[in-house]
């Protein structure tokens, strides 16, 4: 088998950064977010079930989801769904043989816009804004 | 007329399922834009209570809308989980129980969405 085979004896390298290039990197990051963003629908399914149990249960659970603990987590939410969805866009427009010379450099462009847009929605989120 | 040799897939994925998983992928990205420019600059209070929601599914447009955004996500992400999957280069017989497992899972997904969702349009017409 060559050393770059899939083989789920290579899954832990996923957890190490060192000699990484910025395509495994961002291979990486797909994945991991990926992986995120489905327990998230999970427990988000499952948290909804509250609406079919009507209003009074939906709104003792809205109370607990302004706490801090709930409000960090939809921030890893909100980072993940942005840099998976950055990251994504980039991997299509490749795909289909667009831009692929840049390909690098768009990643790192779409990387610091996706920083950015959290920055953004951090700072609304913590400011208050949105209570 | 689309060839199967005109993409780059995953090199044990069926290039049509990976295709789709682009294509929901994309379409989820518009979604959620538009998600955020209804919940953050139409409506910057957010949805806050029951009653809110049950209001806002009273337009006939927001449950098809979310209908759609719910068979796109759960689509994606069964898609990708077994992208994820066959990574691992799983032996084939495994891969038959696994893909039956997500179509399973990513179905009762989708129903028990749509359930919801039903629920609270039939909840919404009361009001």
């Amino acid at each position: 088998m060559n050393n770059n085979d899939p083989s789920s004896h290579h899954f832990l390298r996923w957890f190490d950064p060192r000699h990484k290039s910025i395509g495994t990197i961002a291979f990486i990051i797909n994945r991991f977010s990926a992986l995120g963003l489905t327990v998230y629908l999970i427990l988000h399914l499952v948290v909804l079930s509250k609406l079919a149990s009507g209003g009074q249960a939906y709104d003792e659970f809205l109370i607990l989801a302004k706490s801090p603990v709930i409000k960090i987590g939809e921030m890893f939410v909100i980072a993940g769904g942005i840099i998976h969805g950055a990251n994504g866009v980039r991997i299509a427009l490749n795909s289909f043989g667009f831009l692929v010379k840049i390909q690098k450099e768009l990643f790192i462009g779409l990387m610091i816009l996706s920083l950015a847009i959290i920055f953004y929605f951090g700072v609304h989120m913590f400011s208050g804004a949105q209570n | 007329m689309i060839r199967k040799d005109q993409f780059q897939s995953s090199s044990k994925e069926n290039v049509w399922l990976w295709l789709t998983k682009i294509i929901t992928g994309l379409s989820i990205v518009i979604f959620l834009a538009i998600h955020f420019i209804v919940n953050h600059l139409i409506a910057p209070e957010g949805l806050l209570s029951y009653a809110d929601i049950l209001a806002y599914y009273s337009y006939p447009i927001v449950p098809v809308m979310e209908a759609g955004f719910l068979v796109l996500v759960v689509s994606h992400s069964f898609l990708g989980i077994r992208s994820i999957i066959l990574d691992l280069n799983p032996a084939a017989k495994v891969m038959r129980v696994i893909n039956g497992l997500l179509i399973a899972l990513g179905s009762a997904a989708i129903l028990y969405g749509l359930w919801l969702l039903i629920v609270l349009v039939g909840r919404s017409t009361n009001l």
